[in-house]
């Protein structure tokens, strides 16, 4: 413990969870009369240090001195005061991702004038919450996020918390890796597929002649390689161990609970670069907010999600027994794990691994084509599972294998969900309470996600960020957003500044997000009214995807006098 | 020609690349290197000997480039040295390029030959990218200092046999609009070269790697080497080693 | 989606519900007694207790009561979805949510309503299952559709360790539950 770090001082006790993890000071300075109106006021120092996962140490950025950074549990309409000291030796930022705020405290280089803060420089963010629910924060300079800089936030309504939970734990899933990610970045630059050893091979080739004839294999192949796409693309980077609040598989992150307690898990993705499918085998989960927002309760055996996400689930275990929290990125290069037990040291079972998906035709945009708001719904709808059905047929995949093994998956959206089971699905979400902007758009924004997957290039529009064109709304709008991904990736798009509710066929009752996964190939339709005046970042939340380019500014420009 | 001819050449050449290059590099893309968008890489595509009847053969082929997605430039070198002889070719580029569609580089620049004698100064044209079906291909076309015109086309291809071993079939064909007899070239097809090479890649950027290289001249070509006593056609066993800088 | 599969898998789930709520109907015909209470006249009552329902909570979320007392529950949902006012211990809520995400499953039950003329549900959807079975004829509860009110009586003979709860798929998850607790 170095003496750099986390410092508060608020009236009230501050809760923190994990408290033990935290490295650096902590201490409660009672009125400081500049801040009198300010509830809470915390000194968040930028350190560069060190971080033991699994046993192996590497560098990390923290914040706070650890990482994750300390949970910043706060309450729904009180103001917080942050000095966010940088010592590192080059600019950082911290951006309050999901937070409604002012332009200038949102953290974001280069807009809406705020500037990274330098080193030994202390920046002051103060803002006063207007909503409830799990968000969180992370630096948005220079792919630090990668390193180590990020954190949870839970914000307490001042109303009636609907989810009376028991134990309430934060799961911030991450992504570490110990290269430097500036040579992450430079070696997909040199060769995009840098990172897959995951690529179809010759091997592959006469499995699959075999199980499909060798004709059809041939086909597949020859319809892949005409387009120079490879269906094997699921992630950019491997290499990785995946994080449960800063633990890896092996030290086994453990939350307690007593058998028959109401458990609230809020999941964060805090990672650069990985879709998680999340289960607990045993534990149904009922999902009751997403991206912070309370949603009618959906009961689930398993969820995905993208960078920026977040869902809250309750779990109630009944049994005196350890569960165990599995969450797998869609290209199965590891998995991060964690426990749910009655007592310390327990562990339970590790799941099956399941298989990996390939990428199909419909992945590629074979069967958009229609335009207009039903297709639209229907792309929210069906894009984060309901997806893969009609490419199974089409294909001859999805079909148990004829030598009896597992089904094997097939399309983006295919989490080899077992038959029986639920995964959750956008068109589940349901918003707790009404839309409260009932108008129907007036006019509708197309956002193209665009890229070159060989050269690693992408872009909002066909342009990437420093040539973007802005979007560019009127304070008070009602608008729709359209995205299409015309690339092989998922894009979760992550708007600063404000929610937009997701088209997907629930009514009045949009779920509100702050971050929208709009699969490969596929259309999906959101509405916003803008009512956040400011130049905000409209980004893919996949680091090195924003980091290539794809970043645009959502400029809604302020009322006329 | 006299070494210090030799060197005068060479240095006007140079000269030229480096008053060109800071202004194409870092003059179009100077705001992408503001943001730290600018790469670089350097691989050793082929470093070999070749085994052979006769005289066995170092080779090397190898390329570094710094540049932006859309402007880049690339000092490229590829050559033979027999065993215990001087250097069979020696071949040095230096070219500026921009991106001219999703998947290919328009690039033009110089190249100097130091080997085979006499020098050579020349100017290139080169379309250089991914072709349907993965093939990466280059095409170019180059113009003496003398007027000499020629051109070359390159192919190759990766074959995933597993994830890390990775047979490449290459080729390789030179042509030419004259004849240029001191420096052993007749005009037409000049040769062909045929490679295939398994690599085992034990990290990305470290890939050891056995083949067999075969190249066959033509026409005038295939003359000339006749003349100096040598065959027209050669099959090598290749040891060697690719490497990601 | 595979429907063959689909089919297979809800003969399996109804096969369980059914054989589920014989036990349960078993359980509860002598009288309707439960181990702690059982179903009571309103005009026995000695007292009343408004409960009000929200998306997804109960107010109050504690009710007070002596053992032996008879309470008449007076059930007002105000929300948007459909609610259970059910009296039970969190074991007996455990089973009857099961019950219950069948019930929404097969279409019998909604996120709106309660389906009670059986003769409107799809036949096919039930995979065949007697509509007795998909009745949800339990003493103890009481679904109560948006806007509607309804009353439950209650005796409760002796002191347990009881919840009233909505089983409504998720809703119990979710929070709505409230305690009942015994005074001397």
């Amino acid at each position: 413990m170095t003496g750099q770090g986390f410092t508060c001082c608020r009236r009230r006790a501050l809760q923190l969870a994990g408290a033990a993890a935290i490295a650096g000071t902590f201490s409660i300075h009672p009125g400081r009369r500049s801040f009198a109106t300010a509830a809470g006021e915390y000194g968040l120092e930028i350190t560069a240090g060190r971080i033991t996962v699994d046993g192996v140490g590497s560098k990390a950025i923290m914040m706070g001195g650890s990482v994750p950074a300390p949970t910043l549990r706060w309450r729904e309409g009180e103001e917080v005061v942050i000095h966010a000291t940088n010592r590192l030796d080059v600019p950082t930022s911290i951006h309050w991702h999901g937070l409604l705020l002012e332009g200038v405290m949102d953290g974001a280089p280069g807009f809406n004038g705020f500037v990274a803060i330098r080193p030994g420089e202390t920046w002051t963010y103060r803002f006063k919450l207007r909503q409830s629910g799990t968000y969180w924060y992370h630096s948005h300079s220079a792919m630090q996020e990668q390193q180590g800089m990020y954190g949870a936030i839970v914000i307490e309504p001042t109303g009636r918390e609907p989810v009376k939970a028991d134990r309430d734990y934060v799961v911030v899933l991450s992504d570490h890796t110990r290269e430097d990610p500036r040579r992450v970045l430079a070696n997909l630059k040199i060769d995009a597929g840098y990172y897959n050893y995951q690529k179809r091979t010759l091997i592959d080739f006469f499995r699959d002649a075999g199980r499909e004839g060798f004709w059809n294999a041939l086909t597949d192949r020859l319809h892949w390689a005409e387009m120079r796409m490879d269906p094997t693309d699921l992630a950019d980077v491997t290499g990785y161990t995946f994080l449960v609040n800063g633990r890896g598989p092996k030290d086994n992150w453990t939350a307690l609970f007593e058998p028959g307690q109401r458990v609230r898990l809020r999941f964060i993705n805090a990672s650069a670069m990985s879709f998680f499918d999340v289960r607990i085998p045993g534990l149904a989960m009922t999902v009751v907010s997403a991206d912070g927002q309370n949603v009618q309760p959906v009961r689930v055996d398993e969820f995905r999600f993208g960078p920026g996400e977040t869902y809250d689930v309750v779990v109630l275990p009944r049994e005196d027994g350890a569960f165990t929290i599995f969450a797998e990125p869609i290209d199965r290069s590891g998995y991060a794990r964690a426990t749910l037990a009655p007592r310390e040291g327990m562990e339970g079972p590790i799941p099956e691994r399941r298989p990996r998906t390939i990428l199909s035709m419909a992945d590629m945009g074979m069967d958009h084509g229609e335009t207009g708001h039903g297709s639209a719904d229907r792309g929210a709808g069906h894009g984060m599972h309901g997806g893969a059905g009609m490419d199974h047929a089409a294909m001859g995949h999805g079909a148990p294998a004829a030598d009896g093994g597992p089904r094997r998956p097939f399309g983006w959206a295919d989490a080899a969900t077992p038959p029986g089971t639920k995964a959750l699905d956008y068109a589940d979400l349901r918003a707790a309470t009404r839309n409260p902007d009932d108008r129907e758009p007036t006019h509708e924004i197309e956002v193209r996600l665009t890229g070159i997957m060989e050269r690693y290039m992408w872009s909002v529009n066909g342009r990437p960020f420093g040539k973007e064109e802005p979007i560019r709304v009127r304070y008070g709008d009602r608008v729709r957003l359209k995205f299409v991904n015309t690339t092989m990736m998922a894009h979760p798009m992550h708007l600063h500044g404000m929610f937009v509710e997701l088209e997907n066929g629930q009514g009045d009752r949009k779920p509100r997000k702050h971050v929208v996964v709009v699969p490969p190939g596929r259309t999906v339709s959101a509405v916003l009214t803008a009512n956040e005046p400011g130049e905000w970042p409209f980004h893919c939340h996949l680091l090195y995807h924003m980091e290539a380019g794809m970043m645009t500014r959502f400029v809604v420009e302020p009322k006329l006098a | 020609m006299a070494p210090t001819t030799r060197w005068n050449e060479a240095r006007r050449y140079l000269g030229a690349a480096v008053a060109v290059l800071p202004a194409l590099v870092l003059g179009g893309p100077a705001r992408a290197a503001e943001t730290g968008h600018l790469f670089a890489a350097m691989q050793v595509e082929q470093l070999e000997y070749r085994l052979k009847n006769g005289a066995n053969v170092l080779a090397w082929d190898a390329h570094a480039w710094v540049g932006t997605d859309d402007h880049k430039a690339w000092l490229e070198t590829e050559g033979e040295k027999p065993n215990g002889e001087r250097l069979e070719q020696g071949e040095f580029r230096l070219l500026f390029g921009r991106r001219i569609s999703d998947y290919f580089d328009g690039r033009v620049g110089i190249r100097y030959d130091v080997a085979p004698s006499p020098d050579r100064g020349f100017a290139v044209f080169s379309l250089h990218g991914l072709a349907p079906y993965w093939f990466e291909v280059d095409a170019s076309a180059f113009v003496s200092h003398e007027g000499e015109v020629s051109a070359r086309f390159s192919a190759d291809y990766e074959l995933l046999i597993t994830q890390r071993m990775i047979l490449q079939p290459s080729m390789e064909v030179d042509l030419a609009a004259q004849s240029v007899r001191e420096r052993g070239l007749g005009s037409g097809l000049n040769d062909l070269e045929l490679g295939l090479r398994l690599r085992y890649e034990f990290v990305r950027n470290f890939a050891p790697y056995v083949g067999i290289h075969w190249e066959r001249k033509f026409g005038g070509t295939a003359d000339l080497a006749r003349e100096e006593g040598e065959d027209a056609e050669d099959l090598a066993f290749v040891v060697g080693v690719r490497l990601l800088l | 989606m595979s429907s063959a599969r689909s089919n297979a898998v809800r003969a399996f789930f109804l096969a369980g519900l059914a054989t589920s709520i014989f036990a349960a109907g078993a359980l509860a015909a002598p009288g309707h007694q439960l181990p702690f209470g059982e179903p009571a006249k309103a005009r026995q009552a000695t007292r009343t207790v408004a409960i009000t329902m929200r998306d997804n909570e109960f107010d109050p979320e504690t009710v007070t009561v002596k053992a032996g007392e008879i309470v008449r529950f007076v059930v007002v949902n105000k929300g948007e979805l459909l609610h259970e006012f059910n009296i039970g211990t969190a074991a007996m809520h455990a089973e009857h949510q099961v019950e219950m995400a069948m019930m929404m499953d097969h279409g019998v039950l909604t996120p709106t309503s309660f389906v009670r003329d059986v003769s409107k549900i799809d036949h096919a959807r039930t995979g065949g299952m007697k509509m007795e079975e998909m009745k949800h004829d339990h003493p103890n509860s009481v679904l109560v559709e948006p806007g509607k009110t309804a009353e439950l009586v209650w005796k409760f003979t002796k002191s347990a360790k009881l919840e009233f709860a909505c089983n409504v798929p998720g809703h119990y998850e979710a929070g709505m539950v409230g305690t009942i607790e015994f005074t001397k």
